[in-house]
């Protein structure tokens, strides 16, 4: 015994060295490596036709998210103070590294093409001398009678005027975001009001926030575990220990993400939560097994209880623990990467704190000692008698449970038909907050801050030069618009229009599309000559037969894009027999493609989760009706969950996709250790009865704890600054209560009727009445 | 003692250096300034190709006739287009001062029938869609700008001087521009761009000269905007100098008129 005890000892503390070592790695890889992953871009599958097409769209016609920075004077823009800051701000946005000149589009730097008697002019709106008088009056005659720029740099009620500066998504730092942020607001004053948009912002902000939500929920839900674990163990140490072995997991999960150089996604930063809250359970098992030998071995060593918990433990604690990764590791069929990511580590994490629970926990144990507590004989029989009632309860009205429950599913199943996908980013953001009040304000005065790209591509050369082909784009731009959602359109179509008023004295009866194609190309040819040939990259190519029509949106949410595209598909027929396809890009489709990305990846994952946890069980067991039976809870929770979010409006997003994963992985536990234990009572006693109240008595109380601390650790994310992460701790919550409660009523009374691992020619049963125990 | 003698040697020093200052600006200016001088035609008639080539490899090739006079007050340059077929026919004139007063020009859409007249936009303008802006196709005066001689080197097997010049007025599109100029003929064979941020924008690279009754004449110039990746040549055939082009040329009315 003696060298056992020594070897133990060894064990012990060289398992502590290499844990702290490890940490301490991990840790420092996290303090070098770690990045956080803004670009919304990063998170689509590149490889993706729709994607691949988009980016190559977005390179022939230098499409790019712009900056919006807007200008509001409730007086109006027109003063001499607010214009020479709209041409303050031009000028230093273009002197930015980061800007080409031509990616910087105001009142100051846009081309007005103007008419007269005698011909054609293509005159800035303004110029470097301040404004005033009577210039400003004829500034504002100008900008009203061009279609070009009135509605898209100046608002219509004239109080705002916005500036856009688009970049490459890569070209955008944390840096840059607090540079362009603290320069935006330094023109604010008494007068003006500075406000600052756009996808880049958005996604700036993200990033800002992100962090800041992990290292402000990381507290929370290690002090609403801390009170949990007090109440459940009773022991300040066992609590201390427990945190710990769950925080070097989510050390060493993130650490290894730094370590591989995964970047930090905004799904990643619930991750501690998941872990913390998930991870605890497998410490709460350790000292409820401890504490039980203690109980009924009160002078056993350190050892030997050690020795016992960690055999009797291993194995159900491997199949809660491997189950549950599944789960993640079900995401990795999605093709969004930062859930893939998000299921890999998440599987890491857990395995860790696994691994932790029968090592590290143990090793304490031999190192520093347990904490005796005092024995209270009672709490059973409370359990027991309540449990007890419950159980005869249920077996008592099975018919009321069934109907219930189909009543619940037939309602689900309704609900199901409801769910609905966004892949808004903006609306992750809390509705009062600074991003979203922008956002809403530049698309309350302006077209929209999401643009939707329509590409149109023809074989023939010059098709885009042809008349009937220019007026059916004219005719998708003023149908599209229609919406109350689609702000504004640009495209060819508007040079030409304008510039045929133009050359025509500006007579407003000529702001349509010359009947002929050579006319078309001499207005090109001289906007070419006069204007700035690179605006025209941005809508056409050289050979003219592919053309970029922009639309302006006020969302970025699917319902949104989904409308703007059912207009655009109703043009498909008529393109085509003019021998044009009609194709999409931009951040918006993009957008939208993911979203049903997110969709498929979601069904995937869940029937990829449910396959391998009902084979899991079978092979488990080895019995295939314990197989189905223990699939029934989460299938249920599945469904109800489902069902809920679609009555209750939730979206499925990045975030609560990762949902029923998660559900399906810690709620097949339960069915587990339910069916694990009864088997073992029901082979014992021979009695179904009396197994199934054992089941219930014992495991029911471990299930409800355990229920009770993933749901605690899940409700601390109600704190995040993220309306989906709140909706996700919510709904996982909601998921783990539905799974306790599916297994111990539903289940237990399928497991009781079709009396699974009873043995055959077993009659005797019914005379074997339940007995009271009071041990 | 020692740091009067220190004095001393820097003084000396720094005259030593203004001096090779001066004289490798006096021999940068005289290289440029022989450049200019170049005898140039009275005028010239000539076959135009322009060929833009964009970053997708896609090109646009359009081809003119062009006339140019030049009686060193003012220079006249009219062009007709012969190609593509949509635009045939169409017109652009352009009279260029030698003062400071702006260019006028005119544009004639055959199918408006209507001369047009158009403003002319600052110097920096790119034009017709091409890398040279219009700037860049005039002649520039070597007064306007500082001139240094940085080196001699071989370029294409040719010795030439490698001139940087930078302007003197501040605000210039261009922060500087370095010439390499063939020592034996006083024409540039190359000449990079670099933007207000001092970053490479442009190259010009001379690809055909002839001499035409004793001109030098570049037939073929290729322009490189390496921040955009777009391209331009211009090359020039048929190309005939002091024909005698009558004024009546460079009118309205000629303009109309299509060739």
């Amino acid at each position: 015994m003696k060298q056992i005890e020594k070897k133990l000892a060894i064990a012990s503390w060289i398992t502590m060295v290499m844990l702290i070592l490890g940490t301490i790695y991990f840790v420092r890889e996290m303090k070098n490596n770690a990045h956080m992953e803004t670009d919304l871009d990063e998170y689509m599958p590149k490889t993706h036709p729709a994607f691949v097409y988009s980016d190559q769209a977005e390179e022939w016609f230098n499409i790019n998210d712009g900056i919006l920075i807007a200008i509001e004077n409730p007086q109006g823009i027109y003063n001499t103070e607010s214009l020479s800051k709209i041409k303050d701000i031009s000028i230093k946005l273009q002197e930015m590294s980061q800007f080409d000149e031509n990616d910087v589009m105001s009142l100051y730097t846009a081309d007005n093409i103007v008419g007269s008697e005698d011909g054609m002019d293509v005159q800035p709106f303004f110029g470097d001398s301040p404004l005033v008088g009577g210039m400003l009056d004829s500034l504002r005659n100008n900008v009203k009678s061009n279609d070009m720029v009135f509605g898209r740099m100046v608002s219509t009620d004239e109080t705002v005027a916005l500036i856009v500066a688009s970049m490459e998504d890569d070209a955008f730092t944390d840096d840059f975001y607090n540079e362009i942020m603290t320069f935006a607001k330094s023109y604010e004053d008494g007068q003006d009001k500075i406000y600052v948009a756009g996808r880049p912002i958005i996604e700036g902000t993200l990033g800002q926030l992100g962090p800041e939500d992990m290292k402000r929920m990381v507290p929370i839900v290690m002090l609403v575990i801390s009170l949990v674990l007090l109440v459940l163990l009773r022991s300040f140490r066992a609590t201390f220990m427990t945190l710990s072995s769950v925080l070097i997991s989510t050390i060493w999960a993130f650490g290894l993400m730094a370590a591989v150089g995964v970047p930090i996604y905004s799904v990643s930063t619930m991750m501690p939560v998941m872990l913390i809250a998930i991870g605890v359970a497998y410490g709460i098992y350790f000292y409820n097994h401890l504490n039980k030998f203690f109980v009924s071995n009160p002078y056993a060593s350190n050892i030997e209880a050690v020795l016992h918990t960690v055999k009797v433990l291993w194995k159900p604690l491997t199949m809660a623990a491997f189950t549950t990764m599944i789960g993640f590791f079900s995401l990795l069929t999605s093709e969004v990467y930062p859930i893939k990511f998000f299921g890999l580590f998440t599987a890491f994490g857990i395995f860790m704190a696994y691994v932790l629970a029968l090592v590290f926990l143990p090793a304490t144990i031999l190192i520093i000692g347990n904490k005796k507590r005092k024995i209270k004989i009672n709490d059973d029989v409370e359990t027991y008698t309540l449990m007890n009632r419950i159980t005869d309860k249920l077996l008592a009205n099975k018919k009321i449970v069934y109907l219930s429950l189909a009543v619940i599913l037939v309602v689900s199943v309704v609900g199901i038909q409801k769910v609905w996908i966004n892949s808004s980013f903006l609306e992750k953001f809390e509705p009062t907050s600074e991003i979203a009040i922008t956002d809403g304000f530049v698309n309350q005065k302006f077209g929209g801050t999401s643009t939707l790209n329509v590409i149109l591509e023809s074989d023939d050369y010059d098709a885009f030069k042809q008349p009937e082909n220019l007026v059916l784009v004219d005719a998708l731009q003023t149908e599209t618009e229609q919406l109350m959602k689609v702000g504004n359109s640009f495209s060819l179509a508007d040079y030409i229009k304008r510039m045929n008023k133009v050359m025509n004295a500006d007579d407003e009866s000529f702001y349509s599309i010359p009947e002929s194609s050579e006319m078309i190309a001499q207005y090109l040819l001289l906007y070419e000559m006069s204007g700035d040939p690179e605006n025209l990259v941005k809508v056409v190519n050289y050979d003219y037969n592919k053309l970029n029509v922009t639309f302006q949106l006020k969302g970025d949410d699917s319902k949104t894009i989904n409308e703007a595209l059912a207009v655009i598909d109703s043009f498909k027929t008529k393109f085509d027999e003019n021998g044009i396809q009609v194709k999409y890009a931009g951040s918006g489709y993009k957008a939208l493609i993911f979203s049903d990305l997110i969709l498929e990846g979601q069904i995937k994952s869940i029937i990829m989760s449910m396959v391998l946890v009902f084979l899991l069980l079978v092979v488990m067991f080895r019995n295939l009706k314990a197989g189905l039976i223990g699939s029934i809870p989460i299938v249920v929770t599945a469904l109800i969950s489902f069902g809920v979010m679609g009555l209750s409006d939730i979206a499925l997003s990045t975030t609560t996709a990762l949902l029923s994963s998660i559900a399906i992985g810690i709620g097949v536990d339960y069915a587990i250790h339910f069916l694990q234990n009864y088997k073992v009572y029901v082979r014992k006693t021979d009695s179904r009865h009396d197994a199934i109240h054992e089941t219930m008595k014992h495991t029911g109380s471990a299930i409800f704890s355990n229920a009770l601390v993933v749901i605690a650790g899940f409700l601390v994310m109600l704190f995040s600054v993220f309306p989906p992460n709140r909706m996700l701790g919510l709904l996982v919550s909601m998921n783990m209560f539905t799974s306790f409660v599916g297994t111990l009523s539903i289940m237990m009374i399928l497991v009781y009727t079709t009396k699974v691992f009873l043995r055959k020619g077993v009659v005797n049963e019914k005379q074997k009445k339940f007995k009271r125990k009071n041990n | 003692m020692k740091t009067k003698k220190m004095l001393l040697l820097l003084t000396v020093f720094f005259s030593l250096y203004s001096i090779q200052q001066v004289k490798s600006q006096q021999t940068g200016l005289q290289i440029m300034q022989k450049v200019y001088d170049l005898p140039t035609p009275k005028d010239m008639q000539a076959e135009l190709t322009m060929t833009l080539t964009n970053k997708q490899g896609e090109k646009r090739v359009r081809k003119l006739s062009q006339f140019i006079s030049n009686d060193g007050n003012m220079e006249k340059k009219i062009m007709f287009f012969i190609s593509p077929a949509d635009v045939k026919g169409t017109s652009f004139m352009n009279w260029s001062y030698n003062t400071e007063k702006d260019d006028d020009q005119w544009i004639y859409l055959p199918a408006l029938k209507r001369t047009k007249r158009i403003s002319s936009g600052s110097k920096g303008d790119y034009f017709m869609g091409s890398d040279f802006t219009y700037d860049d196709l005039g002649d520039r005066h070597p007064n306007e700008d500082n001139h240094k001689l940085l080196r001699e080197e071989i370029l294409k097997g040719k010795a030439c001087y490698v001139v940087e010049s930078t302007p003197k007025a501040s605000g210039h599109m261009y922060a500087k521009t370095i010439t390499w100029v063939l020592k034996d003929k006083s024409i540039g064979l190359k000449r990079d761009f670099y933007d207000a941020n001092g970053k490479l924008l442009k190259t010009l690279e001379m690809k055909k000269y002839e001499n035409i009754n004793g001109y030098l004449t570049v037939l073929e110039t290729e322009m490189k905007n390496v921040q955009r990746n777009h391209a331009t040549v211009i090359s020039l055939a048929n190309v005939k100098v002091n024909q005698g082009i009558a004024g009546s040329k460079f009118t309205e009315r000629s303009m109309t008129m299509g060739r």
